[in-house]
């Protein structure tokens, strides 16, 4: 089972673990991504996301089906991001997966957080205490020439 | 006599900077390549900073990101600027 998201609701954990159980599933990974209030040495109060709706989810599900066909098509696995204005603290991502035993678990929850990083269509603007706000830079999809 | 087409182009992250609208529209040819595309948007973007990011970034549909040498397809376009979730 798949499931994907994105959505300006606060992000619930519990949601994502209920989707990552099974009774044949002995292990269920879980991992929060949340807005720190540091980066690069400035003192940051909040991050804004800006995102690519149909695109990222489209990625968030082409990732999820990388992972069942590296680690069995029986793992569950959850992907869900907020979009919007995010303060210190709060949580930007989730990914969980859950299988029979920890291994697969463990692999492919940090394949979900690790693949969306590099690929997903999401852009970030740090706002700084000062009053300042930057894009971040990030991973670039394509290298043309 | 040449043909050519109007490509609304939806911005974001970074090329969303200073501007109200999410949308830039270039003209290029009818059979027109994803490379004759950047080539349009960066003569259409008015900074440094913007030229510069739009070498570091891709043009994507809503189910693909294109190559340079790819035909422009006839649905809406994305310039996507480097990525950066989480």
């Amino acid at each position: 089972m798949i499931h994907v998201d994105i959505t300006e609701a606060v992000l619930d954990p519990i949601a994502a673990l209920s989707h990552c159980a099974a009774d044949s599933h002995g292990a269920a990974d879980l991992f929060i991504g949340r807005v720190r209030n540091l980066n690069d040495g400035r003192a940051v109060t909040a991050v804004s996301y800006d995102l690519h709706p149909v695109l990222c989810k489209n990625i968030f599900a082409e990732i999820c089906r990388e992972a069942q066909a590296q680690w069995g098509d029986h793992i569950h696995v959850y992907l869900v991001h907020r979009q919007g204005r995010l303060e210190v603290g709060e949580a930007s991502v989730i990914t969980a997966v859950s299988s029979p035993h920890r291994a697969h678990s463990f692999e492919a929850c940090r394949y979900l957080i690790e693949q969306m990083k590099v690929r997903a269509p999401i852009w970030k603007q740090e706002h700084y205490v000062d009053g300042d706000s930057e894009w971040i830079k990030g991973h670039a999809l394509r290298n043309p020439a | 006599m040449s043909m050519t087409r109007e490509i609304p182009v939806r911005l974001f992250g970074a090329f969303r900077q200073g501007r109200p609208d999410s949308t830039l529209t270039v003209e290029v040819g009818a059979d027109a390549r994803v490379a004759e595309l950047r080539q349009a948007m960066h003569s259409a973007l008015d900074s440094d900073s913007a030229r510069a990011l739009l070498k570091a970034s891709a043009f994507a549909t809503d189910t693909e990101v294109l190559d340079d040498d790819q035909p422009v397809p006839e649905r809406e376009i994305s310039i996507l600027p480097p990525v950066c979730g989480g």
